[in-house]
């Protein structure tokens, strides 16, 4: 049944688009950033799962070189309350494969990263942007088609959860196996005249996580769209909802996102 | 034999040194891997960054860039590999616009011009004369699937490492087709 879901997924995506992009709106892609380069971002997100609660995510992104970068992230949110810094996260990036051809690519990379975050564990769900400590460990793959852009990812996430955020008689995370499949594409423009030309890109995402103990799974879809301003400002509006399985408590199971990102290229000395 | 050989290309490095000048003008550039105008912009501002480079000149659509070159200034061709490369892509193709003077090409297709080397692989024992528009075929300036193929066909160290012993000293040698 899932199979045949993802399948009919991609042929849909695949028929729908001769256009795409990789810049990914839940997930990253394989590719870096233009060496020497600086990224700012602010994301909001927006969770409806027991009452209305927000979280913001101001992201620093730095690539050193054309295969090494790095994003450096802030999370505050009032889901315990009033709104506070909850905790910060470090991911890095290293691509060790890239195969070029006329517009088209495949990339590999592999990621790390390591967060810290004060809110209780109330849930066997790992969300190492915002909700947990802990550390994730993963490899992606990125194939470029003329406008088409594919994207799977795996990743091992390990939750650390010292004594005092347990909650007595709640479930509590330990280990989870995520994985995500990817698909984009450009809208517009049809045929590019300039720099100043907005692009618009449209996502359809499969983001899973599963217990690797218990099996306990879930699987959410992810549409997003996205508009490009100046070549250089990223506008994200997502949303994903949960399609089947369930890890009970999970926070992100119905949530929006809304993204700014800011690129300055070639800044760094 | 060897001993002639390095004679005859130390006598052309000497005689091009002193009594001939090149200057590459313009070059066009297509790069493989992108399609987004982020893509290409961030590949604009990192080939900009070179003091070398005039202008850039984008086709979105093609993926191409055309460089102009100061005229006052050596051109060096690997820096362009290299921004290229920091922005994240790669060179599919890269032709040159090269203004010749009397620039002889010996017998094994090799010229020498202000201390470069360059491998002709389609011209020998000629002289080039005025702007004439070559390709450059090393390692990273064509696609990797071209370059294997070049490698097998032309059977070269040279070719394959992109250096040479010329005048007994390892030397940068640019392979070019016309």
């Amino acid at each position: 049944m899932k199979y045949s879901l993802i399948t009919a997924v991609l042929l849909l995506t695949t028929c729908l688009c001769t256009k795409a992009q990789e810049l990914y709106v839940f997930s990253e892609p394989a590719s870096n950033m233009a060496a020497k380069s600086i990224g700012i971002r602010v994301t909001n997100e927006g969770i409806f799962n027991a009452g209305a609660m927000n979280r913001t995510i101001p992201e620093l992104m730095l690539s050193f070189n054309k295969n090494l970068m790095t994003h450096v992230q802030g999370f505050f949110s009032d889901m315990d309350g009033k709104y506070r810094l909850e905790g910060g996260s470090l991911y890095a990036k290293y691509r060790f494969m890239s195969v070029d051809g006329t517009q088209s690519h495949l990339r590999a990379a592999a990621f790390g990263r390591i967060s810290t975050s004060k809110r209780p564990v109330y849930t066997e769900d790992i969300n190492l942007e915002g909700d947990n400590s802990g550390l994730q460990g993963g490899i992606v793959v990125t194939k470029l088609l003329h406008k088409l852009a594919l994207s799977g990812t795996v990743a091992y996430n390990k939750a650390f959860v010292s004594a005092n955020r347990k909650m007595a008689g709640m479930p509590q995370a330990d280990q989870l196996i995520s994985y995500s499949l990817s698909s984009g594409y450009l809208v517009l423009p049809i045929v590019y005249k300039n720099y100043n030309q907005p692009n618009f890109n449209v996502y359809f995402e499969m983001l899973g996580k599963t217990n690797p103990e218990n099996g306990n799974t879930y699987l959410d879809f992810a549409p997003a769209v996205q508009a490009i301003i100046n070549s250089r400002t990223r506008i994200d509006l997502g949303y994903r909802f949960q399609v089947a399985g369930d890890i009970p408590g999970r926070y992100n199971k119905n949530m929006y996102l809304i993204r700014a990102e800011f690129n300055f290229f070639n800044v760094l000395k | 034999m060897k001993t002639f050989k390095y004679f005859i290309l130390f006598s052309a490095l000497f005689i091009s040194r002193a009594t001939f000048a090149q200057q590459i003008t313009k070059a066009e550039v297509q790069v493989n891997g992108l399609t987004c105008s982020m893509c290409s912009r961030a590949t604009e501002t990192s080939l900009k960054s070179l003091g070398f480079i005039d202008s850039v000149t984008p086709d979105l659509n093609r993926n191409v860039f055309v460089l102009s070159f100061k005229a006052d200034q050596e051109v060096d061709i690997d820096q362009i590999r290299d921004k290229v490369q920091d922005a994240g892509f790669s060179i599919g193709d890269l032709s040159a616009t090269m203004n010749f003077k009397n620039t002889a090409v010996n017998a094994e297709g090799i010229a020498q011009v202000d201390g470069n080397v360059y491998q002709f692989t389609n011209a020998k024992s000629k002289t080039l004369d005025g702007p004439v528009t070559a390709k450059v075929i090393d390692k990273d300036f064509i696609s990797s699937a071209a370059f294997k193929k070049k490698a097998a066909e032309l059977n070269s160290p040279a070719y394959l490492s992109g250096k040479g012993v010329i005048s007994g000293k390892e030397t940068r040698i640019f392979h070019l087709s016309i």
